[in-house]
């Protein structure tokens, strides 16, 4: 499985993020070791793996945040050490903790990221995309930590972009914030926008992402849908000790606390 | 144009400079107690009587005279050319200037010779009565004593007093240069080096290296919005020791806002070069108060440097903040234009030549 961008292609790829090669260390750590991959147009590609596994380096890599050693990635074309600004002018980033300007309104912070990539933008639907509408003249310091994250979603779409990077986007949100991020991660993608993403849950890389890579050791160990992952292993003989029953503690969890947001 | 990101940013850090009121406690208000306080103690009521004598007969006599002058309490003594000492006075340096006259003096070099019955002319500063009078009546007696000694007390020696107009000049002159010099210390040194050191530390600097934003344009909004609020600082405490305490202004308003800028140009970049070095705010604070603390007093500020030990005169010429308040004070006290003070400018310029390739060397994003 050295080469697994190449297992399971599907027909028709468009890919819009080509990752070759890609090397970087740190004084005694090989964070990186030669990773390569391909995200298409439209997909929702996940990186798995353990803490230190390289997956926020590499991800930072693409952003055109950090530079590599070796090795080459492009979005849409565009090579990242090159022409860091092109690429970071159509993507959107959300980090795994962010923060921003103090003394700013959650509204004026979303303009003035805006005008960053010379656009003029309208706050209230990018604030009610993650439901901090009525928190507009809040400041950023003032934020729940569940509330903090979705803010530094919205701020990742202030220019409208045709990729999505989310470093662990649902780590610390409850059950209901972590379910309308899974649905508003859906509706970027039916908008066609490209989205990668890392995540320690796995239930989560299951139910949203078209293809998942788990990295180790700074490699990527094997590459694929989640459904053909599943199968190669039970096709290897694997068996869980315990059948999985029809619903989880989630889903009474939901059940009996409802689906809808709690802070607002 | 709002969307150009270099205004952009700027206007919005000027919105969040006036909504941090650490900020606008440390930047407007404190400096304006601090001349309100300084303002009302007025040190130089307590001085002493500041006197020029022009001697135009370099006789033994007029040595006599100055002699004993400078013997006398109270009385500051300086000797110099007739229109040194004029000037001196109109510009508030002296309080009185006498003038001895070439046939002061006996008739004849021999002991026990007659005095010739002669005036003295005696210029003081019209709007400084008090000083004056001291002075004037300092000089009578010292004269009545010398016609005494010679002549066995009659009198032929007079006083003609001449009022002249003058600037009066106290101790709100040269503290209102010296505070608007450490105010914009304080504000290039601090703001810049706790603002930045915070941003770095949460993460506010990577996530703006997640954009297309060009670190020029963060740094010019930055230093421009800093600018500004130096300028605005300096026309507030000019106007407080202005209308409030009556302070001096000869200058140019104008040539005095540039050499503001400039001091705030040098200070921001030594600003940056403490954020640059400092991870956290911890260390920041220590470094930016050594770099201050010798200069706010030692460069002039609320005391004359003439009282310092001569070693550290020497030293403290060389200062940033030194170059900054005797440029301002040359100004406002003087009238001097930037031509004039152009030592004070180039000490200043070869400070922020020297600030910002420190800042260059040391600053970090993350």
């Amino acid at each position: 499985m050295t080469t697994p961008h190449h297992q399971n292609v599907p027909n028709g790829r468009n890919p819009i993020i080509t990752v070759a090669e890609l090397r970087k260390r740190y004084a005694d750590v090989q964070a990186v070791d030669g990773v390569s991959f391909t995200v298409d147009k439209g997909e929702v590609f996940a990186i798995l793996g353990p803490n230190g596994s390289g997956k926020t380096t590499t991800i930072e890599i693409i952003e055109g945040m950090r530079a590599a050693d070796s090795g080459t990635a492009t979005i849409a074309g565009i090579d990242v050490s090159r022409n860091p600004r092109a690429v970071k002018q159509i993507i959107g980033v959300q980090l795994q903790s962010s923060a921003f300007f103090e003394h700013l309104q959650l509204h004026e912070i979303l303009k003035m990221l805006g005008s960053i990539y010379r656009l003029k933008v309208d706050p209230e639907p990018l604030l009610n995309t993650v439901d901090l509408w009525e928190r507009r003249s809040a400041s950023f310091r003032t934020l729940s930590g569940g509330q903090k994250q979705r803010f530094a979603i919205a701020a990742a779409l202030v220019n409208d972009p045709a990729v999505i990077f989310l470093d662990e986007p649902t780590t610390g949100l409850d059950p209901q914030a972590r379910h309308l991020m899974w649905e508003t991660i859906q509706d970027w993608k039916s908008q066609g926008r490209t989205i990668v993403l890392t995540t320690h849950y796995m239930e989560e890389a299951e139910e949203l992402c078209d293809r998942v890579a788990v990295m180790d050791s700074g490699r990527i160990i094997t590459l694929d849908t989640p459904n053909a992952l599943i199968d190669a292993l039970l096709a290897r003989g694997f068996h869980r000790q315990h059948q999985v029953r029809p619903a989880t503690l989630e889903d009474v969890f939901l059940d009996l606390t409802g689906r809808s947001l709690r802070e607002l | 144009m709002l969307t150009n990101p270099a205004i952009y940013l700027t206007w919005m850090s000027i919105r969040m400079w006036l909504r941090d009121r650490a900020a606008l406690f440390w930047t407007f208000f404190l400096p304006m107690v601090i001349m309100i306080i300084f303002g009302l103690l007025n040190f130089g009521a307590l001085g002493n009587v500041d006197l020029g004598i022009v001697d135009r007969a370099q006789n033994e006599a007029s040595e006599r005279f100055i002699e004993q002058a400078r013997r006398t309490e109270s009385l500051r003594i300086t000797t110099g050319h007739e229109a040194d000492e004029l000037d001196s006075l109109a510009n508030g340096r002296r309080d009185l200037v006498i003038i001895l006259p070439e046939n002061f003096g006996p008739d004849s070099d021999s002991p026990g010779a007659q005095w010739r019955p002669l005036s003295i002319r005696v210029l003081y500063h019209a709007s400084r009565p008090a000083e004056s009078q001291v002075g004037l009546s300092l000089v009578q007696s010292g004269i009545d004593e010398m016609n005494f000694a010679l002549t066995g007390a009659q009198r032929i020696v007079t006083l003609e007093p001449e009022a002249v107009a003058a600037r009066d000049l106290g101790y709100i002159d040269f503290l209102m240069p010296g505070v608007i010099g450490m105010a914009i210390m304080q504000l290039g040194l601090f703001s810049v080096a706790f603002s930045f050191v915070t941003m770095k530390r949460e993460g506010v600097l990577r996530r703006l290296l997640a954009t297309p934003l060009n670190p020029a344009t963060l740094l010019s909004a930055q230093v421009v919005t800093r600018l500004i609020v130096v300028l605005l600082q300096t026309l507030i405490l000019a106007a407080i020791a202005v209308f409030i305490f009556r302070a001096e202004f000869a200058g140019n308003f104008f040539a005095v806002l540039l050499a503001a800028a400039l001091g705030g140009a040098v200070f921001l970049a030594l600003g940056f070069a403490v954020s640059g070095w400092a991870r956290t705010e911890q260390q920041a604070a220590p470094l930016a108060n050594i770099v201050s603390l010798p200069m706010m007093f030692l460069s002039g500020v609320f005391f004359p440097r003439d009282v310092l030990p001569g070693i550290l005169q020497t030293v403290t010429d060389y200062f940033p903040l030194t170059f900054l308040v005797e440029a301002i004070r040359g100004m406002t006290v003087q009238g001097d234009s930037i031509i004039t003070q152009w030592p004070n400018f180039l000490g200043m310029a070869v400070w922020f030549v020297l600030a910002f390739i420190i800042a260059n060397r040391t600053f970090r994003w993350e």
